[in-house]
């Protein structure tokens, strides 16, 4: 059952007598939507438990940092990444998730995924980087075979950005639809400029301190120097800050327009853009305040 | 961190999952829960953390009983295989309580297949899977 509330979100299911939203309601909801990006990144979650585990008892060193910091990250990001595109899958188009397309397109992204973490991770239990690192013979195959996978995952975003923006019967008001269509579109396109100009280049800095001991808080972005990680962070986010930043700016002015979504997703474009620029100019983000 | 203190944490934690599965009929869904899960589960990630950090570096391997002590020769290896046992004989002494109550078998037979689970692992997994056998052949004709 749901209500057409004046949300900025448009329809908001009512769940009837009881408790209209609890943690298990909303875990049914995603596993309803999109059980397999549901299920894969409950699980992605889960690894964290052992990593962290494994970062209390490892003493070696990549970069500086503990060598379970990067499998750490990417289990968080990308368990982030499966549970809001299950989050938006109430907004795709109706049937589009039982389609045989979809079936083998999903399940190709969760293999994609699931070999970035084992690349990741099993570079760190040996003790080595993932990233950069082409010094045998096994990681020299590894590394544009998982820029591949990257690309792949990846496109999850723009799959879903063109099918929500197809979907007519969404529920969204307009301002917001907008805004979530293209800030997922603004994630892939973003991503591939700044993920893909990453991988390019022999490591993330440009001048400053080459290591990310000592670096910027919880991030480790380089304090002294470029860093193109914090591009990349804000291209993959997309398809959080603007669709969060539009819902006050619906709220402020009364109803958001598709105009006005534009307005927020090209201005947060133009801050990747700069974010992205100061990296390459060798200067830090937000220096002496992370 | 060392494989001493570790070994120090280990040990009376699978003992206490132990000492909840001797008060499983009193409690049983509680002994069941952390027994038959939580517990196992934090010696799992225990054990899974070791491996992670310690096995690229090890001697040895599951080739050959050579290879075998080769690998035990590694003192976080050692301590691993030991969590290892914990583990698994808890996980299994708690399926053998659950098994146990499906089938009816009264718990004062349950315990000695406890005990030898907890001391010799593989010899109680037997001796349960025996004792259900012939209880099963006790049910069936009692029934025709």
């Amino acid at each position: 059952m749901s209500v057409q509330l004046d949300h900025p979100l448009g329809q908001v299911p009512v769940m009837g007598a009881g408790r209209d939203w609890s943690v298990s309601v909303f875990l049914t909801r995603l596993y309803r939507d999109e059980p397999l990006f549901t299920a894969a990144g409950l699980f992605i979650a889960l690894l964290m438990v052992p990593t962290l585990a494994a970062m209390a008892l490892d003493e070696r060193l990549v970069n500086g940092v503990n060598v379970w910091d990067k499998p750490f990250k990417f289990q968080f990001a990308l368990s982030v990444w499966l549970l809001t595109l299950a989050f938006l899958a109430r907004y795709l188009p109706r049937g589009m998730i039982s389609r045989g397309w979809y079936r083998l397109y999903s399940a190709t992204v969760v293999f994609c995924i699931a070999g970035e973490l084992v690349w990741i991770g099993g570079a760190s239990a040996n003790g080595i980087a993932s990233h950069f690192n082409q010094s045998n013979a096994l990681m020299a195959v590894m590394y544009p075979l998982m820029g591949a996978f990257a690309v792949f995952l990846t496109s999850s975003a723009l799959v879903y950005g063109l099918a929500i923006r197809a979907n007519a019967e969404s529920g969204l008001l307009p301002g917001m639809h907008q805004a979530i269509w293209t800030s997922l579109v603004a994630t892939f396109v973003l991503t591939l400029i700044a993920a893909g100009t990453l991988s390019s280049m022999e490591n993330h800095w440009i001048g400053g301190t080459m290591s990310d001991a000592d670096a910027g808080f919880f991030f480790d972005w380089s304090r002294d120097g470029g860093d193109l990680r914090v591009a990349h962070f804000f291209a993959t986010h997309a398809m959080h800050l603007v669709p969060l930043a539009a819902l006050p700016a619906g709220r402020l002015s009364g109803r958001l327009t598709r105009s006005g979504a534009n307005a927020i997703a090209l201005a947060y474009c133009g801050f990747v853009a700069a974010v992205f620029v100061q990296a390459l100019m060798g200067q830090p983000f937000l220096p002496g305040l992370i | 961190m060392t494989p001493d203190a570790l070994f120090q944490l280990a040990n009376p934690l699978a003992l206490a999952g132990w000492l909840v599965l001797l008060a499983s009929p009193w409690i049983p869904r509680w002994s069941d829960r952390i027994s038959g899960l939580l517990i196992p589960a934090l010696l799992s990630v225990g054990y899974t953390a070791v491996i992670l950090v310690h096995w690229s570096g090890a001697e040895g391997g599951f080739d050959s009983l050579a290879n075998v002590e080769r690998l035990f020769e590694s003192r976080w290896l050692l301590l691993a295989g030991w969590v290892h046992f914990l583990a698994f004989d808890l996980f299994i002494g708690a399926w053998e309580v659950r098994k146990g109550r499906e089938a009816n078998i009264p718990f004062l037979l349950i315990i000695p297949c406890l005990v030898l689970t907890f001391l010799f692992g593989p010899a109680g997994l037997i001796a349960f899977l025996a004792l259900r056998a012939v209880r099963t052949g006790m049910s069936g004709a009692s029934a025709s």
